[in-house]
């Protein structure tokens, strides 16, 4: 589905010198899958993805999307930020509608699918408020909303969870994995906490400190549908933490 | 391309000179009879500069402003200061404030030539009055911001008001004044051209329209130049101070600078 | 803030006004100063409100304000699309910046005696004072809320199928919304005043022109009721447009 060859990616300082972010970056992700990328901060993640997305272009290498090459954005890479980016000018329904007028779609169809979304991610009352009439959690919701609006096959999540408490960040991760299981979307997921790297995927791929190259990709295989309460006391799931931690850990890495 | 953009000031020279370039080629084109081309006008520059009178009449308009420009300064800031930490205070003059702001300084003119006469001392007041609003409102922001805790360590330090005015609200203010003073600083040759323009005694603004009215097309764009090189003396030379003096605070943004004539 | 709060505060804040008004009346009865030189605000007042009802006055302030109205309009088309357009192309940017630089320190007023040149005494030459003056403040405010508008809204707009042009104008100058109006707000202002300075140095009608005129025949107390119009159609617009930049502004957060 996803085809990542040998990417890397400099940057441009503002001394003029050049700063590698990415460093020969390969990695195939299959239709329907679920797989997060894992690493220190500042390793090169959101840049992988904003590269898939198509909104930063690659400096070298090159990214397949069912064979085509990324050149650009496009409505089967739809992208979830963890700033939410909401349009603080439109209203939790224009907000969800937005992508599917984009597409063309009628008025009333739109708004229609836009209302099921909406009470899909549990917001059904909260169509007519403005973004920043809501919780973090909602924001995120509504941001899902809007980008499931218009069907992309892959969502690119950029911590989506990472600005929400502990206890609204389960609540979601569960509810990420609802839709996922429902309608098996190809997700790549960014993140920094391990726990919700292996909770919610099918693979690990754990980055390296800047520049970010892939140190190591995981298998989680644990049953599905999977509810965090069980997996807490799963040995298995015990097991992959402590080795992804392990490896972020690694000493031979902690040095700049 | 990128690179020679980065030169500080090379992207302004080009702007001026294609500006220049602009008007020569509009003026030979369209043949306008209000429009000398440039160099015309650019040879008056030298004829202007070393003729006495014009001289005397741009010095003494540039003492006015630099009088009026320190006057206002010095009761602006305080009173800016003293409204942004005291409710009392801003709660007092606010209203006042915001009922003078619309009137243009320069339109009051006519009625202060009734009092004062023609002389310097009506300029000079109006261009203290365009100045001064525009610095307290900036002053009065820039200590309402100061965080309440540097004021509290600084009581609990045995700081008396006064002291903590001058010591503490002043220098955290002074990046947000520094905005003020440069918006008066643009109101001060704004005002002074145009209060020379309504009064028509002497002043750059005379001499403007004079040559306006004797047809001497040539002097009033070669005057306008001079007002224009002027406004960016002013800028840069501020610009640099500013740098100097609040080098630890963000850049002062521009929209407030060109704000409210 | 409770209710008798904001109330003394309003009794504080119209104190400075009546005592100006009282020390004025009180100096013009004194015969300090000769009825010539300073008239009483009673004769004032009554003049102005005499004047409201004077179909001569009311031609001369609908003269203003068209003039207003029509410079305004430029310079808010202008400054905008200049604005927007600078965030949006390097090339545009590199053409606006620099000229910007050199032409907004430039005392706009000096540029009339060239209008009038130009543009002869009417209508035209006024209008064009009043665009010169406003547009930067507009055009500045434009380009500085633009550029700072977060990528990642854009992107979202990208990814749902919208082309870049259209994200220019449909998301980027929707984004700077505040910041924008905080410029036109300013642009609003500078207008208001410019018109009156410029119908001041040369006209035969208008606002300014009035004030001329009363000066020339030493008419002190039609002198001070231009001035007095001016300055309640400037709070009056200025309230209008805030009035409006609220209701515009309303899905964004709170902001000063
Ligand atoms: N637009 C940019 N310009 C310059 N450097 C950037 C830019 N975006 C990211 N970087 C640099 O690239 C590296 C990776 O950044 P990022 O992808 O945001 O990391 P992560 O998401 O893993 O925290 C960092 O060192 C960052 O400073
Ligand atoms: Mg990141």
């Amino acid at each position: 589905m996803i085809s990542i060859e040998r990417l890397s990616k400099a940057f441009d300082t503002a001394r003029g010198t050049s700063h590698l972010a990415l460093s020969d970056i390969s990695l195939d992700v299959a239709g329907g899958e679920f797989v997060s990328i894992l690493g220190p901060s500042g390793c090169g993640k959101s840049t992988l993805l904003y590269i898939v997305g198509g909104f930063v272009p690659p400096s070298s290498g090159a990214v397949r999307v069912q064979g085509a090459a990324v050149t650009g954005p496009g409505p089967d890479r739809g992208p979830v930020f963890q700033e939410f980016a909401l349009f603080p000018w439109k209203t939790v329904l224009g907000n969800v509608m937005y992508g599917l007028l984009e597409q063309g779609a009628p008025k009333k169809i739109a708004e229609d699918r836009a209302r099921a979304l909406i009470e899909m991610v549990h917001l059904k009352g909260y169509e007519n408020f403005y973004p920043k009439e809501l919780s973090g959690g909602m924001k995120q919701r509504v941001a899902i909303a809007r980008t499931l609006a218009y069907g992309p096959s892959i969502l690119l999540m950029d911590e989506p969870f990472g600005a929400l408490d502990a206890h609204t960040r389960t609540g979601m991760q569960h509810e990420l994995l609802e839709i996922w299981e429902r309608d098996r979307k190809t997700v790549l997921f960014v993140t920094h906490s391990v726990e919700e790297a292996v909770f919610l995927s099918d693979r690990v791929v754990v980055l390296t400190r800047s520049p970010g190259r892939i140190k190591e990709i995981s298998r989680i295989d644990l049953p599905r549908p999977r509810r965090r309460a069980e997996l807490l006391v799963d040995r298995r799931y015990q097991d992959y933490v402590v080795a992804i931690e392990k490896l972020m850990d690694d000493p031979a890495e902690v040095r700049a | 391309m990128t690179r020679l953009t980065q030169i500080p000031g090379l992207p302004p020279l080009v702007a001026a000179a294609g500006l220049l370039a602009a008007w020569e080629l509009a003026a030979r084109v369209f043949d306008i009879s209000g429009l000398p081309p440039a160099h015309a006008a650019l040879r008056e520059l030298p004829v202007i500069l070393t003729d006495k009178e014009s001289l005397l009449n741009i010095l003494d308009s540039i003492r006015r402003m630099v009088v009026g420009f320190a006057f206002a300064l010095v009761f602006a800031i305080p009173v800016g200061l003293m409204m942004g930490r005291s409710r009392l205070t801003a709660a007092f003059f606010n209203p006042l404030l915001m009922i003078i702001y619309p009137v243009p300084k320069a339109a009051l003119m006519p009625i202060i030539m009734l009092w004062l006469g023609v002389g310097d001392a009506s300029k000079t007041l109006v261009i203290f009055l365009g100045v001064s609003l525009p610095v307290i409102y900036h002053a009065y922001q820039g200590a309402r911001a100061v965080e309440e805790k540097m004021l509290w360590s600084a009581a609990a330090m045995g700081m008396d008001a006064r002291a903590r005015l001058t010591r503490i609200v002043f220098p955290a203010a002074l990046p947000e004044i520094m905005v003020g003073v440069r918006t008066g600083l643009v109101l001060a040759l704004i005002t002074m051209v145009t209060s020379e323009m309504i009064a028509r005694k002497q002043g750059v603004g005379d001499i403007l329209f004079n040559a306006l009215a004797m047809a001497q097309y040539e002097t009033v764009y070669a005057t306008i130049v001079i007002i224009g090189l002027l406004g960016f003396v002013i800028d840069v030379g501020f610009e640099r101070l500013r740098a100097h003096l609040v080098a630890w605070a963000e850049p002062a943004h521009e929209i407030a600078a060109v704000g409210s004539t | 803030m409770t209710f008798t709060r904001r109330a003394s505060e309003i009794a504080i804040g119209i104190l400075p006004i009546a005592l100006v008004i009282a020390l004025w009346h009180a100096i013009a009865a004194s015969g300090i100063a000769p009825a010539v030189l300073l008239p009483p605000p009673g004769a004032v007042f009554a003049r102005l409100i005499e004047q409201a009802g004077s179909r001569q006055f009311l031609d001369n302030a609908a003269v203003t304000l068209y003039r207003l109205f029509a410079g305004f309009s430029i310079a808010v088309v202008v400054g905008v699309t200049l604005g927007v357009a600078a965030t949006g192309s390097k090339a545009v940017e590199g053409i606006v910046k620099p000229l910007v630089r050199v032409l907004a320190p430039l005392p706009k007023v000096a540029l009339y005696p060239a209008m009038i040149l130009m543009l002869g005494f009417d209508d035209a030459s006024k209008i064009a004072l009043v665009v010169a003056d406003a547009v930067f403040p507009i055009l500045l405010a434009t380009y500085q809320g633009t550029s700072a508008v977060d990528n990642k809204l854009v992107w979202s707009a990208r990814a749902a199928g919208c082309t870049p042009r259209r994200a220019l104008f449909t998301v980027v100058l929707m984004a700077a919304l505040p910041s924008v109006l905080t410029g036109c707000r300013i642009g609003l202002i500078i207008s208001c005043i410019v018109v009156f300075l410029a119908e001041m140095i040369t006209s035969t009608d208008g606002l300014g022109y009035l004030l001329v005129r009363a000066g020339r025949n030493f008419e002190t107390v039609d002198m001070f009721v231009p001035l007095i119009s001016i300055s309640i159609l400037g709070l009056t617009l200025n309230a209008a447009f805030n009035a409006l930049r609220k209701w515009l502004l309303r899905g964004f957060a709170e902001e000063s």
